[in-house]
């Protein structure tokens, strides 16, 4: 019984200081999870005009930038992110192209994020029926005017939930950031650790903020997904 | 039905691959004039239709609609097809449009028609299809003959000079086929030439000026519906009437 609740004691204890630990490290978090925000902003914004650039490319169907958007592609999905980040971070400025730390890391995870994009936004144009094109060109449309008016939007709408994903993905690939010395949630969390040898609760408070944003996100992709989806209704 | 010829189809030819689907189609289309197109699946029917406004390269022959003869990738060609309305047997509206934006798309984007005229002109045309309180919805829904009296309605909104049906009713269920070969009769009724692809044998009796049997890619017999429907001379004619009846 007293071994019981010599346990017990210690439970509590041990939860008031994670939760003393917690609280006290949550708000010096705050500028890191800004950095988190700005580079999925980045990354996600970016890499989405790329993804897009990218799929106009190979829309055109001349065979040499056809092959350039392949070869990006391969070399994006056939390396690691992090090898990617060092890559840039490091391996270019032995080639003169030097950035800073956060204009690597906003560079590495658009390049990423672009290529999976892309490929996002190619399937979903190949899943319009080929019959829209069709009704398209039957009712005197150029081939521009058939892009603008009937495969783009309904493009857009069938890639919401995989585009939606990728977001998510972007948001947790930046924490791959803090290995080229930015000091976002991720390297701060490992700071803190270090400094206070006390993993549990500040790995906790990190966790937090991810699955915060990620919510939010997720949120926000529900909302415009309904909002597309009236004409199914 | 007059004496000007709409559309003369040469010698047509059409392969994908090593299929030759269409094997030397002539044809001559007067204004006016309904023309429906039997035979069975296979047979180059709906491939001879798609050859007419382009949705298919034609490999040899020609095509001359109102007196011009436009080849395909050609300038001017994709203007031609403004004139030629076709109607498919799946319809295709546009699922992200409502119906009013499906029937005004065309003549205000390549036509470039006011906004408001465009509105005026759709809703007349949906109340002639009997569609009118239909204007605010998307086409999911819609029952199927309501489809494809939107997509004649869309069709007829370039205002063209003669429309390809593509087996219109062949996806629609039993019940719904009558509504929309009405609205097809009723536009034969009002002069508008037309070209039909169809199964429904009835209807192609009643309402065409001509009927074409195609077979292998040829047209084996032309006629009145009389001809074909009651004196066929083609042997494989007379057995895909005896396969229908």
């Amino acid at each position: 019984m007293t071994v019981f609740l010599e346990h017990l004691t210690l439970f509590y204890d041990q939860m008031i200081s994670f939760f003393e630990v917690a609280l006290k490290f949550a708000p010096k978090f705050l500028p890191a999870v800004g950095l988190t925000l700005q580079l999925s902003v980045f990354s996600i914004f970016l890499g989405t005009i790329f993804g897009l650039l990218v799929m106009l490319l190979k829309l055109t169907r001349l065979k040499i930038l056809e092959k350039i958007t392949d070869i990006y592609i391969s070399i994006v999905r056939g390396t690691p992110l992090l090898l990617q980040l060092y890559f840039i971070f490091y391996g270019l400025p032995m080639l003169g192209l030097k950035f800073s730390g956060f204009t690597s890391a906003c560079i590495g995870l658009a390049f990423h994020s672009g290529a999976y994009i892309s490929e996002i936004f190619r399937g979903a144009l190949n899943a319009v029926h080929p019959g829209q094109v069709e009704a398209g060109k039957a009712i005197g449309m150029n081939r521009l005017q058939i892009f603008y008016y009937i495969t783009l939007p309904q493009a857009v709408k069938q890639a919401i939930p995989a585009l939606g994903n990728q977001f998510i993905i972007a948001v947790k690939d930046s924490s791959l950031a803090s290995v080229i010395t930015i000091t976002e949630t991720m390297l701060i969390a490992r700071q803190f650790v270090a400094a206070t040898y006390d993993p549990f609760p500040i790995l906790f408070v990190a966790g937090c903020y991810y699955y915060l944003i990620i919510t939010l996100l997720s949120f926000a992709l529900k909302i415009v997904e309904r909002r597309l989806s009236v004409n199914e209704r | 039905m007059n004496d000007k010829i709409v559309l003369e189809i040469k010698n047509l030819h059409k392969h994908f691959g090593d299929l030759e689907v269409l094997k030397g189609i002539d044809l001559e289309v007067y204004e006016g004039e309904v023309i429906s197109i039997i035979g069975g699946s296979g047979s180059g029917k709906s491939t001879m239709l798609r050859c007419i406004n382009g949705l298919e390269k034609r490999n040899k022959g020609e095509i001359i609609f109102e007196g011009e003869n436009v080849k395909h990738g050609q300038k001017g060609f994709i203007k031609l097809r403004e004139r030629i309305g076709m109607v498919f047997q799946h319809f295709y509206l546009f699922p992200h449009k409502k119906i009013i934006e499906n029937i005004t798309l065309g003549p205000r984007v390549v036509q470039n028609i006011s906004k408001a005229e465009a509105t005026e002109q759709a809703l007349k045309l949906l109340k002639k299809v009997g569609l009118e309180d239909k204007a605010k919805v998307y086409p999911a829904m819609l029952s199927g003959g309501q489809k494809q009296r939107v997509a004649i309605a869309r069709a007829l909104a370039m205002k063209p000079d003669i429309m390809l049906f593509d087996e219109p009713t062949s996806a629609l269920d039993p019940e719904l086929v009558g509504e929309v070969l009405q609205v097809i009769q009723q536009l034969a009724k009002e002069g508008m030439t037309m070209l039909i692809v169809t199964h429904e044998m009835g209807f192609a009796r009643e309402v065409s000026d001509r009927v074409i049997f195609v077979n292998e890619g040829q047209i084996a017999e032309m006629g009145t519906p009389e001809e074909i429907f009651e004196n066929p001379k083609d042997e494989n004619l007379k057995r895909f009437i005896q396969s229908i009846y």
